[in-house]
């Protein structure tokens, strides 16, 4: 008998993907946006279906399920209840939003057919079922228990359960419109972010803030908005909020409760932002860590999965272990909407064609790669100058040193990662212990806001000794899924990647998993003393993390990064100056 | 020709915008009115503060492979 195909996807909301399975193994993933280069793309993925296909040379008719997401009709009854529910308040978002469901969010099958020519039936899976599959099908864990939280799916916004050998019950759940994943995203829209893209630079501005619920005005400001039960349950005071009717999220109420307007985008955060943020945080914090102690004492099981929106909130994930009784954690490095391509497979392979589970997902680099050839191909096609290493001990050897120079490196090896974060596939590395890296990356590339530092990457065995770290070490901290205090006596040395609170987010690595990247960490090592390298996405400002090698040169040329180290091959930036730009006049973020 | 697709593409807005607001009004407005005379709460937005959880039952797990080829 022949291998199996699966083939998930997710799309129309945000994130849009597609994963394909062969058996029980993963062999391609990857989201929409890297193809089409708009961040978070929520098209139907064409571009992220056609390369899965194309990597194990097969076409649609040879994938054997197709499997969707969500279930449209329910999320169209939600919407729809929505608008009866606020009539006539709602006039505007119904004649703005309502055609999309009819143009493409209800005609899935349509679309299948119209992009692909395939006329396979699409298998339908809950949209938390499919977040549930999308971590504890893939974990490690035979048993465990299972927590989702998002914005929101068909009505779901919260649930929890456990999951056994190949099977998922989700028991429990809360509806929208109260979700906690929308809460976050409310104050994100306040603070003058954008919604479903900086909530994470709410989280990074927390700890700038006031982290004391007895003195921090805002947490009991912000507990008025909602009832949460000893139990974790909560409800939201809907008066707070205008997002079930309308297409911005604070009501004018929450706007006279935080004591001002939702702000502009890009206004400079004050200390009063900084502790609404950290309000938000505790707040948020203090809810899941309830709600896992009763799933603890529900489930009985020691061992957590967790996905949804809310469970990329690596400073809360860093302290799931110590608040809760929980004694293993496992998180799937895309445990946002775009991870469920890979829930809906694995639950058609195990789940509903009951499969046996062995496999256990441990590599991330699950997009497009070029070979060396293709590499060479296009540096030559484009009359770009390059070297060529004589081999990887070079490569290691002079990609550390210019490191230890202070150079800012692109670095474009292995296939493209799954998820939000840059792994060391498609990454920008430079030297943290050098004081004035934060304002050299931010010159020269990212423009960040000043209060985000950098993430730090380190080899698995060493994480122990820079980090207060769990023991053993949690597996989602190789995905930049948990943040941990710096150890006092290291936060001098690495300042560029320590937060305001002593905390870094860190990336650690094993060599099986990406050896040219292990190496080249503990070769800087060797030179510096501190076996740390700075490792941040490789884009330009409000784009999508690099996928080709055309990507990766266009990216360096705009910005000043100052060398791409590209398979086998080294591009100085400064050789080829006839292809400079300056991408800063185009970016939109 | 492109003046004519765009001049064709607003007449298809300017339809669809007219058409959408006869239901909304005549649909999601009547229904919502009964609904709200009959009581019916289509999003349950109260809170209880008196009462001890709001979790409520799911019961989301495995069902037959061909309830999954329905969209609902
Ligand atoms: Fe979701």
């Amino acid at each position: 008998m022949g291998s199996k195909y699966v083939l998930g996807v997710s799309c129309f909301y945000h994130d849009a993907s597609a994963a394909l399975l062969k058996d029980e193994v993963v062999v391609a993933a990857a989201e929409e946006e890297r193809f089409t280069r708009k961040k978070h793309d929520a098209s139907f993925p064409v571009n992220a279906i056609k390369y899965c296909l194309g990597s194990q040379s097969i076409n649609i008719n040879d994938v054997d399920y197709i499997g969707f997401y969500e279930k449209p009709f329910l999320k169209f009854e939600r919407i729809l209840y929505q608008h009866i529910d606020s009539f006539p308040k709602s006039y505007k978002t119904f004649v703005s939003a309502l055609p999309s469901w009819f143009s493409e969010k209800l005609r899935v099958v349509k679309m299948f057919k119209k992009k692909l020519n395939c006329k396979k039936p699409i298998l339908f899976i809950e949209h938390h079922l499919a977040h549930a599959a999308s971590t504890f099908l893939v974990s490690p864990f035979k048993e465990a228990a299972i927590l989702t939280v998002d914005g929101v799916g068909e009505w779901t916004t919260t649930a929890y359960g456990f999951g056994k050998e190949n099977e998922i019950n989700l028991i429990k759940e809360i509806k929208f419109p109260h979700s906690l994943g929308l809460l976050y995203s409310t104050i994100t829209a306040y603070l003058g972010f954008s919604v479903n893209n900086s909530e994470y630079k709410v989280m990074g501005l927390s700890p700038y803030g006031n982290m004391d619920r007895k003195t921090n005005p805002y947490y009991d400001k912000l507990k008025q908005v909602i009832d949460i039960k000893q139990d974790g349950s909560y409800r939201l005071d809907m008066s707070y909020f205008v997002y079930h009717y309308k297409d911005r999220m604070p009501s004018q109420k929450l706007c006279n409760l935080l004591g001002g307007p939702v702000e502009k985008r890009g206004v400079d955060m004050t200390q009063r932002h900084k502790d609404i943020a950290a309000a938000l945080q505790m707040i948020t914090e203090e809810v899941i860590t309830k709600i896992l102690k009763h799933i603890h004492s529900e489930t009985k099981m020691d061992d957590l999965v967790i996905a949804g929106g809310v469970a990329l909130n690596s400073v809360y994930n860093g302290k799931i272990l110590r608040n809760t009784p929980f004694e293993k954690i496992w998180i799937q490095p895309n445990a946002s909407d775009g991870g469920t391509s890979i829930g809906v497979a694995s639950y058609i392979y195990h789940t509903l064609l009951r499969h046996k589970r062995s496999y256990k997902f441990d590599n991330a680099y699950l997009g497009p790669s070029f070979s060396t050839d293709e590499v060479k191909s296009f540096l030559d096609k484009n009359s770009i100058r390059y070297d060529t290493f004589k081999d990887e001990k070079d490569l290691i050897e002079k990609t550390s040193s210019l490191l230890f120079e202070d150079k800012v490196i692109g670095w474009f090896q292995k296939g493209m990662e799954w998820g939000p974060r840059a792994l060391g596939a498609r990454s920008i590395l430079s030297n943290p212990l050098n004081p004035k890296m934060q304002e050299i990356l931010n010159a020269k590339v990212k423009h960040r806001e000043k209060f985000r530092p950098f993430a730090p990457v380190v080899c698995a065995e060493d994480a122990k000794v820079y980090f207060d770290c769990d023991d053993p070490l949690p597996e989602p901290v190789d995905y930049m899924l948990m943040v941990y205090s710096i150890k006092e006596k290291w936060r001098n040395k690495i300042p560029s990647v320590t937060h305001v609170d002593g905390s870094g987010r860190l990336q650690t690595i094993r060599r099986n998993q990406n050896r040219q990247y292990y190496d080249l960490i503990k070769a800087f090592g060797k030179k510096s003393g501190i076996p740390i390298l700075i490792n941040t996405s490789f884009n330009i400002r409000g784009e999508p993390i690099v996928c080709t090698p055309y990507d990766a040169y266009k990216c360096m040329m705009g910005t000043g990064i100052d060398y791409l180290v590209i398979d086998k091959f080294i591009v100085k930036r400064d050789n080829n100056l006839q292809h400079a730009w300056d991408s800063e006049k185009y970016t939109n973020d | 020709m492109v003046g004519q697709k765009s001049f064709g593409e607003n007449i298809g807005v300017v339809v669809n915008s007219a058409l959408l607001s006869v239901v909304y009004f005549a649909g999601v407005g009547v229904t919502s009115i009964v609904a709200k005379i009959g009581g019916k709460k289509f999003l349950e937005k109260d809170l209880d503060e008196s009462g001890k959880s709001y979790w409520s039952d799911l019961s989301l797990g495995k069902k037959q492979i061909r309830e999954y080829y329905r969209q609902f």
